[in-house]
């Protein structure tokens, strides 16, 4: 469903220009669990904003879902994230005047999905994750797990077919950390939503099916995990 | 969606409570005063609209020097009766003309039966076509007869309850004395009108039908001035009838001119020309003849109320920029989940409209508030509900509303939802860095405008201590004026109460000023030189300066024949040095020589913007005219109520019938500054609301600043720096703002100032003093209210603020 082809990215500082990604060429496919990987600065960040077309490559061809999505114009990016794409951050980015419920109901209003359905589907997300009884309270009443849960049943809620997280457990401890990931394995086998990660973490990685290793804006390593296996 | 955007807006109101309650306040501030100017506007605009008709009426205007106050020629709507018969006969556009004279101002006693008489001052005396041509509603009697015998007169309903106490009031029968010497005449009411719903040029309680109006003066030379207006048909060609109009008066002063033997060339020279034209009544109220329309007075007014209502829109940008930094998570997240820019920036514009929608609501109570003080300062009568253009108002309204709106969520909307979502969602947002230059200038205009109006207040007042310390040249104390002709029985009676010092009579004195431009030959050249007409002792009774020679006296027979007093600047006018010189007065062919035998201080009779004319005084009836409605008083001491009602007694014996009305000169002497007064009371509360909207959006800025700058604040303490420094390093920016504002409001104030000066016959040189003392006041406030804000920041525990996000 992603097509990379030759994709580069530089700022040109004075003439001389610092690369953050180069010549990064790759395939995902419908189903996968890609975590991207490496050591600060190798430029995983960017990569996942250009995979989420918040950040437009220097160079390069990017096709999702066989579109050509470089210099794609904002009504039609904006369709895809409405319709194909769900974020979930580090900070959660939870709208802070919102109520869980709302916030999770919010990607379904700019999709304009009837009132009926946006009911019904907030409550079986709710639902799903056991935050019923915590729907009508703010973000900043819930811990940080609590809170990125909520983050990932926004993604979820307008049945995406691809989740972008973006260090998605780096501000949570370990055991909300692996209920994070577990929940990310399992959407990932049943209902088969992409998913891309990145993550500092060894562990996490290992929860998917495949560790794309980014070392100064380059592809080193492309492991699948089920070869290592 | 709208309903949830709805829901945020108010949370988020709820959280920054603060910055919401001074948004709203600035807003408030600034449409209150809108919207009282807006009222104004209105009421003004209403004037004579009570009848579709009325667009058919004109009103007849003359040029003419008689009655003027300079003695030049204007367009005057007092014209000569007989154009009115003219007009009749030569415009067929005209289907009704009516002539009406206003009757003298200081009123009319009005006596019902044996009750005591009472003073009305708004009675017409009308011919039989008055209602022909005005369509008023006639609630008793007919309007096709009412006024059609002599001795007639038809009352408005608000006359009839005052008079009366009853709106049956047909068939009765009041006597009317237009004088305190007049012997009265009866006249019968047959008809009663209602009172029309908007404001009149022509205003009116009664008009009276006496039959005097029906025929004209005979003789060509002799001419009577009163209002004529004309009902036209439907649709009439405007340039073709004022052509009409112009040649018709023109044949008639040439005619005129040659029964007179005058000739027509000799008199029409230079600046003088004839003419005669039509001015729709409703365009009346907006141009009065011979004074400034409302427009033009309300000018400044609005210059002041636009400036306000801008200040408190740039308070609500500046400080809806401030928070957008809390909202730009908001906005990247909803971009991410597929927000299209425009929902986004409806959702802003939506919350600027719910505070425009607070404030607007909280100004119209605040403007029904005040509508009672502000018809008072205006003297005149305004509601908001009962307002008979309440829907029109409320579309304007409603149009406020949206420009407001509009200009202050605008731009904030705009710069939240363009910003970009990776920025904001990494937390690299660069903080509104984008809009500090457009804050800064929006900053500056504020302050431009505070100071201008600090220097301003400045500048008027100085200017108004310098008017109410400058000498009057006469004394206004202990001295009151009767308003009625002099008899020479009734002051001699007065000049018996104990108590009165001086019983006398003059044609100009503060509030009652009637010039009489004459024309007089000294060293064989001619000049046209103001005269007055006193009696002996009125010089002495006023309280004038004599600077040479001597005031009149009883002791020189001379006195009543040709001997004159001069004021200084008639004597400098002839060219100085006047004592004992004679000049030479032409009147109706015969030659009469005058003797000037003293030279007084010019003294003020009118407000200080007018310049004090040349004037000759003089005791003689011959060759000026006596016409008059003074009898001055002076007293002996301060305590003059006891003498008063003595004096009040003796009228009674002599006028039964008509009440005694005084004013007192220091009350008319106040009334000549009033209206610079009530400008300057106007500036000062707008000076002090823009001075205060202007500290809003500074300590918003202030705080928006610190804010943003509160990483760099927390790393240069840790590096050593102290408290002060760091409160110093930021007010440095602000007060290189205000000074830059400064710099460039002096000349500003400096030239409108200078213009509000030049209106001022006697005034102040410009002062240095109020644009020191706005630049001192405006930098030591801006100072305390960006250093609090510094303290906030600086004293900040710095930990915190170089926490990871």
């Amino acid at each position: 469903m992603i097509e990379l082809k030759n994709i580069e990215k530089y700022y040109a500082n004075k003439g001389v220009k610092s690369y953050i990604l180069r010549h990064v060429s790759t395939s995902i496919k419908q189903g996968e669990f890609v975590s991207i990987m490496g050591p600060s600065g190798a430029g995983k960040s960017t990569l996942l904003n250009i995979l989420g077309m918040l950040e437009e490559p220097t160079y390069g061809a990017y096709e999702f879902m066989g579109e050509d999505v470089v210099s794609l114009n904002e009504r039609k990016r904006i369709e895809l994230y409405r319709n194909h794409i769900g974020f979930v951050f580090q900070a959660y980015h939870l709208i802070d005047e919102m109520t869980v419920a709302e916030n999770i109901e919010a990607p379904l209003l700019y999709k304009k999905v009837s009132s009926a359905e946006r009911k019904s589907r907030v409550a079986d997300v709710l639902d799903r994750f056991n935050m019923v009884a915590k729907k009508d309270l703010f973000p900043n009443q819930l811990s940080g797990g609590q809170q990125q849960l909520v983050g990932i049943a926004r993604a979820l809620v307008a049945q995406p077919s691809i989740i972008l997280a973006d260090e998605p457990t780096g501000n949570l401890q370990s055991p909300q950390a692996l209920q994070i990931m577990e929940l990310f394995k399992k959407l990932n086998e049943e209902e088969n939503i992409t998913i891309i990660q990145v993550t500092h973490s060894e562990v996490n990685a290992a929860y998917g099916s495949r560790i794309l290793h980014l070392l100064d804006g380059v592809i080193k390593e492309d492991l699948s995990l089920q070869q290592v296996i | 969606m709208f309903k949830l955007n709805l829901k945020i807006a108010f949370r988020n109101l709820l959280k920054n409570r603060g910055y919401a309650v001074v948004n709203v306040l600035g807003l408030v501030f600034g449409l209150t005063s809108f919207l009282l100017l807006l009222m104004y506007i209105n009421h003004e605009q209403d004037y004579d609209r009570w009848d579709s008709g009325l667009s058919n009426v004109y009103q007849v205007r003359e040029r003419h020097d008689f009655f003027s106050p300079d003695g030049k020629q204007h367009w005057q709507y007092g014209i000569d009766s007989k154009i009115a018969g003219l007009l009749k006969k030569s415009i067929p556009q005209f289907r009704q003309v009516t002539k009406v004279s206003v009757l003298w101002r200081n009123g009319t006693a009005i006596k019902i039966g044996q009750s005591e008489p009472i003073l009305m001052n708004d009675l017409l005396e009308v011919d039989s076509l008055f209602f022909k041509v005005f369509p008023y509603k006639f609630l008793k009697g007919v309007q096709k007869t009412a006024v059609s015998e002599p001795n007639t007169m038809v009352l408005k309903e608000s006359a009839a309850k005052k008079l009366f106490g009853t709106l049956d009031v047909l068939g009765k029968h009041v006597k009317v004395l237009r004088w305190s010497s007049d012997e009265g005449k009866t006249y019968q009411v047959k008809g009663l009108i209602a009172d029309p719903s908007t404001p009149e040029s022509l205003s009116f309680g009664a008009v009276l039908h006496s039959g005097e109006r029906e025929k004209d003066p005979e003789g060509p030379g002799s001419t009577n001035y009163c209002q004529v207006y004309a009902l036209a048909g439907d649709q009439i060609d405007t340039t073709a009838v004022a052509k009409a109009v112009q040649k018709t008066y023109i044949d008639y002063k040439k005619s005129t001119f040659a029964a007179l033997k005058t000739s027509y060339d000799d008199y029409y020279k230079g600046e003088m020309f004839p003419g005669l034209k039509v001015v729709p009544l409703q365009q009346v109220h907006a141009d009065p003849p011979l004074s400034k329309s409302w427009l033009e007075k309300v000018k400044p007014i609005i210059g002041l109320t636009v400036f306000l209502l801008l200040v408190s829109v740039i308070n609500f940008v500046n400080l809806a920029t401030v928070q957008s930094v809390q909202r730009a998570k908001e906005v990247g997240v909803k971009k991410v989940l597929g927000a299209y820019k425009r929902s986004l920036l409806m959702q802003f514009l939506l919350e600027a409209a719910i505070l425009s929608s607070v404030a607007l609501v909280i100004s119209i109570a605040l403007t029904e508030l005040l509508l009672p003080v502000f018809g008072r300062h205006f003297e005149i009568e305004m509601t908001f509900w009962n307002n008979s253009r309440l829907w029109s108002l409320m579309i304007q309204l409603g149009a406020v509303f949206v420009v407001v709106t509009l200009l202050s969520g605008f731009y904030p909307a705009l710069v939240l939802s363009n910003c970009n979502p990776v920025d904001v969602l990494k937390g690299t947002y660069e903080r509104g860095l984008k809009g500090v230059a457009l804050r800064n200038g929006l900053l500056v205009l504020q302050f431009v405008i505070a100071v201008t109006f600090i220097i301003g207040i400045g500048v008027m007042f100085l200017q108004s201590s310098y008017v109410a310390h400058k000498n009057p040249g006469f004394e206004p104390d202990r001295l009151i004026n009767i308003k009625t002709s002099y008899q020479e029985d009734l002051a001699e009676k007065i000049r018996r109460v104990p108590g009165v010092k001086y019983v006398a009579t003059t044609t100009q004195v503060m509030g009652n000023v009637f010039n009489v431009p004459r024309e007089i030959t000294y060293k064989s050249k001619d000049y046209k030189l103001n005269t007055v007409t006193v009696t002996m002792d009125a010089l002495q009774a006023l309280g004038t300066q004599l600077v040479v020679g001597r005031l009149f006296s009883r002791a020189y027979a001379q006195d009543t024949l040709n001997a004159v007093v001069l004021n200084e600047a008639a004597a400098k006018l002839l060219g100085g040095h006047m004592l004992g010189q004679q000049y030479v007065l032409k009147d109706e062919g015969e030659k009469h020589t005058f003797q000037v035998v003293g030279i007084i201080k010019d003294y003020h009779n009118e407000g200080f913007d007018k310049e004090i004319l040349p004037t000759i005084y003089k005791a003689s009836s011959r060759g000026g005219t006596s016409s008059t409605n003074n009898l001055l008083i002076r007293f002996e001491n301060e305590n003059y109520q006891q003498t008063i009602s003595l004096i009040e007694a003796e009228w009674k014996k002599k006028y039964p019938d008509y009440p005694m009305v005084y004013t007192a000169a220091e009350s008319a002497f106040q009334d000549a500054l009033k209206a610079d007064r009530r400008f300057i009371e106007m500036v000062t509360v707008f000076s002090f609301i823009s001075v205060a909207l202007s500290l809003l959006g500074l300590f918003a800025l202030a705080a928006f600043v610190s804010k943003r700058r509160t990483k760099e604040i927390a790393i240069r303490k840790i590096l050593g720096a102290s408290d002060l420094q760091i409160i110093r390093m930021l007010n440095r920016s602000f007060l290189i703002l205000v000074l830059f504002a400064n710099v460039i409001s002096w000349p500003i104030a400096y030239v409108l100032t200078n213009k509000w000066l030049s209106g001022f016959a006697y005034r102040i040189d410009m002062p240095v003093f109020p644009f020191i003392l706005a630049t001192l006041l405006s930098l030591t406030v801006a100072l305390l209210t960006v250093s609090l804000q510094a303290k906030k920041a600086a004293v900040s525990d710095p930990v915190n603020a170089l926490k990871y996000e």
